[in-house]
């Protein structure tokens, strides 16, 4: 469970990230975070893992207060937590499973960390996680000979091989055609479904996201102007969270062509 | 006037840059005819291409075949082993440099300090390196190698600087949402990116340095380069002939060799 | 490489869910080892000693200790050398490219039909870059004589080769849409030439060119050293008489010098692409 407790965000030039922010997300939920670019929703998710430091407040994941966390106890922590980037992040001059296997570093011996020599228990773990999103073939071609859908899906796998209890998505779908985006959407819920892993997720299409996600939480200017269920999302409410320029932000979406039905 | 002469008015104005320019050229071009002076060529000069080609036509096919300690095959791994050993030379000295030289990693006025050092290391003719290294290990392949080695310094950390400062650096920030420390951000984050690229830029400097080593033995520091000074300087036109024969042909092949690896390199 | 995987088959990896998959033997082994043993024989061939070498290191510190501070009173007696240089690589680098263009087109398959009028200049022009400069300019003094025409000769057939190669390869990559267009139109192949595929490569031969004549300053500067004009004579009276203050002089204005040639150039090239 992720305990947000009145979270403040300050960055170091004084402009607010995030203001007052409550939330509590229970175990095995898909949820979506929607708002305008800017509004904090990458401040939002970078928080839980600590790849930001929180200014005010209390922020909780199964119980471990996450600020209070030390040096080598971060680098802990974030083993339970995957991490998926609108850019997909990966090596891309190596192979697909040299990249799966990276999540497996950390807890490697050290001669091992050092040649790179991996287990054979790493290896079929990581070739598993490649079958569970459907890559399982790709395994030992070069990352860059690969199209954007299946290098998300790589970077997919990573997280999955790092068997984490929570996955935090950021704008996963954002560098993707429609076709793949939803495909990998496809794939992200099925993860959710059958193995229970929380999926928090950062996303610019809200039909998607009331599509895919159980629940929808919206942020304004760093705080939570909405939150509930999918079907809640009226269009009064879509105007709250994007300030009046939600028909604005869809025609955008319309003309970069990739407005979905 | 009509709208047609206008856009013929309109046509860009940049003649008089291309007239100066073009003015500016054939200056230097008459300037530096002075460098040409064709009187030099004697009667003899015409005898001696004559010579050169029909030598090079009948080479010395038993210098060139066998295999003995003046041979030109054990010539020519001499000389493949200088410009191999040299270049790896090359490349350990350039890493630390590179690294130091690239403005993403160090403050600006470090690398900017160590660039103008490589401009020199460059600039500087490699048989200058040659003639010193003469005194510092001796007449031969040794001093050939250390020659090859500092040559490419310049080149290669150039190089390498430049895939440094193209580093994709997200990949770090996955990374870092793993769990990883700064040293295994480095060993699995960089160090893959790295390595085709520097593994490509050496192939292509070793391919480089077979050119370089072939000319070291003219100031005595290994490799095929002193047989052919001494067969040209006693007119033995067939031997001279069997050593470029040799040589091309070698050149030829390792530039073969290395233009496939670089592309399975590059491409994967 | 298929030999590789059929000495060492791949391993079999089978996974929980029944698949199997087929791991291939990495190749990072054997191309250490092979590595490992060409740096061994190597070491062997040219009796390499990093013993010897850093017992005498400092040496070579010493001589570039002593090329400070460079003697500014031999720059006047330097200048004819540097000036000679510089007409060297100028001449035969302009000379060298102009000639490039004819045989350029002589070897590009899609201009000329014939196929071994191709392959005879392409092979040509491989053969010429193959020789090592030195060794063209070593050759030319035999014929020219003493002297800069020598170093001009061996100048202008490197710069021939070097810019001639990247030119065809450059038409023959070319799109012939417009070269068929004026084909259509009625005009010959070197006026379709001209018109359809010449403005297309232009912007790349210069710049190719210039960065030749970069190259070629530095080359110039060693010619001498087989006799062949500009300041590589220099170099070599220097360094045998140990003269390190003068060496170091020398280098300054070579330094200064190729440093302004390539920011000139470099100007220019920006302009092209």
């Amino acid at each position: 469970m992720i305990e947000f407790k009145q979270v403040d965000k300050k960055y170091a030039n004084g402009t607010t990230a995030l203001n007052n922010i409550n939330l509590s997300i229970e175990q095995g939920e898909f949820v979506a975070i929607i708002g305008l670019s800017g509004a904090g929703k990458s401040t939002l998710i970078r928080c839980i893992n600590r790849m930001h430091e929180i200014t005010g407040g209390q922020l909780n994941v199964d119980g471990v207060d996450v600020g209070k966390l030390k040096g080598s106890q971060v680098r802990r922590f974030r083993r339970r937590i995957g991490m998926i980037f609108q850019s997909f992040n990966l090596v891309t001059r190596t192979s697909v499973i040299k990249n799966v296997l990276v999540s497996f570093v950390p807890d490697l011996p050290l001669w091992r960390k050092l040649t790179g020599i991996f287990a054979k228990d790493h290896k079929i773990k990581s070739l598993e996680a490649l079958d569970k999103v459907g890559i399982l073939d790709k395994a030992y071609v070069r990352v860059d000979q690969l199209s954007g859908g299946q290098q998300q899906r790589v970077a997919l796998a990573r997280t999955l091989a790092q068997n984490p209890d929570i996955i935090l998505a950021d704008e996963p779908i954002a560098s993707l055609d429609p076709v793949t985006s939803l495909m990998v959407m496809d794939d992200f819920k099925r993860i959710n479904q059958e193995m229970n892993i929380s999926v928090i997720m950062n996303i610019h299409h809200v039909e998607v996201a009331l599509e895919y996600a159980d629940r929808i939480i919206g942020i304004r200017q760093g705080e939570v102007v909405f939150d509930g269920e999918a079907s809640g999302v009226t269009t009064a409410v879509l105007g709250e969270i994007y300030g009046g320029r939600f028909e604005e932000e869809m025609s955008v979406q319309a003309e970069a062509g990739i407005a979905y039905v | 006037m009509t709208t047609i002469e206008k856009q013929l008015q309109a046509h860009p104005r940049n003649m008089r840059y291309v007239l100066t320019l073009s003015v500016i050229i054939i200056a230097l071009f008459i300037w530096s005819l002075a460098a040409v002076n064709l009187k030099d060529i004697h009667q003899s000069g015409l005898n001696i291409a004559q010579n050169i080609i029909t030598g090079i036509m009948n080479p010395d096919l038993n210098l060139l075949l066998s295999v003995s300690k003046q041979s030109v095959l054990y010539l020519l791994l001499e000389t493949v082993a200088i410009a191999f050993l040299g270049t790896i030379v090359g490349a350990i000295l350039s890493v630390p440099l590179a690294f130091l030289a690239a403005s993403n990693i160090v403050p600006k006025p470090v690398a900017w300090l160590i660039r103008l050092l490589l401009i020199f290391i460059r600039t500087i003719p490699a048989l200058v390196y040659g003639l010193m290294f003469i005194r510092v290990s001796g007449p031969g392949p040794f001093s050939g190698v250390m020659t090859i080695g500092i040559t490419s310094v310049g080149m290669l950390s150039k190089l390498y600087v430049d895939a440094i400062e193209e580093l994709d650096t997200k990949v770090l920030e996955s990374m870092t949402s793993i769990g990883c420390t700064t040293f295994e951000k480095v060993r699995y984050g960089i160090l893959p990116q790295l390595m085709s690229l520097f593994l490509s830029v050496t192939i292509y400097r070793f391919d480089m340095n077979m050119r370089e080593a072939s000319i070291l033995g003219l100031v005595g520091a290994g490799g095929i380069g002193a047989p052919l000074i001494f067969a040209m300087n006693g007119y033995k036109w067939n031997q001279v002939g069997a050593i470029l024969i040799g040589l091309v042909f070698l050149i030829l092949i390792i530039e073969w060799i290395s233009n496939k690896l670089r592309t399975k390199l590059v491409k994967g | 490489m298929l030999m590789y995987d059929k000495l060492f088959p791949p391993k079999k990896v089978a996974l929980r869910s029944g698949k199997i998959v087929m791991e291939k033997r990495s190749r990072t082994p054997l191309i250490l080892l092979l590595i490992i043993v060409a740096v061994v024989l190597s070491v062997e061939f040219t009796n390499f000693n990093l013993k010897v070498l850093f017992v005498r290191i400092g040496k070579l510190f010493g001589m570039i200790g002593e090329m400070f501070p460079p003697d500014w009173a031999y720059f006047p007696k330097l200048w004819g050398a540097l000036v000679d240089t510089l007409q060297m690589s100028l001449i035969g680098s302009m000379i060298g490219a102009l000639l490039a263009l004819p045989i350029a087109i002589l070897a590009s398959s899609n201009v000329i039909p014939n196929r071994f009028v191709t392959a005879f200049f392409k092979i040509v022009l491989s053969l010429l870059r193959t020789l090592p400069t030195l060794v063209t300019a070593l050759i030319a003094t035999f014929i020219f004589g003493l002297g800069p025409t020598a170093g001009v000769v061996a100048i202008l057939l490197f710069t021939l080769s070097y810019v001639g190669k990247l030119l065809y390869e450059q038409i023959e990559n070319v799109d012939m849409g417009p070269f068929e267009a004026m084909e259509s139109i009625g005009m010959t192949r070197i006026q379709a030439f001209r018109y359809a595929l010449f403005p297309q490569v232009l912007p790349s031969y210069l710049s190719n060119s210039l960065f030749c004549f970069e190259g070629n300053v530095r080359y110039a500067a060693i010619l001498g050293y087989v006799g062949a004009g500009g300041v590589g004579l220099l170099i070599k009276e220097d360094l045998g008489w140990r003269d390190y203050q003068n060496v170091g002089m020398i280098i300054l204005a070579l330094v200064i010098t190729v440093y302004l040639i390539e920011t000139v150039s470099e100007h220019f090239r920006k302009k092209l692409i």
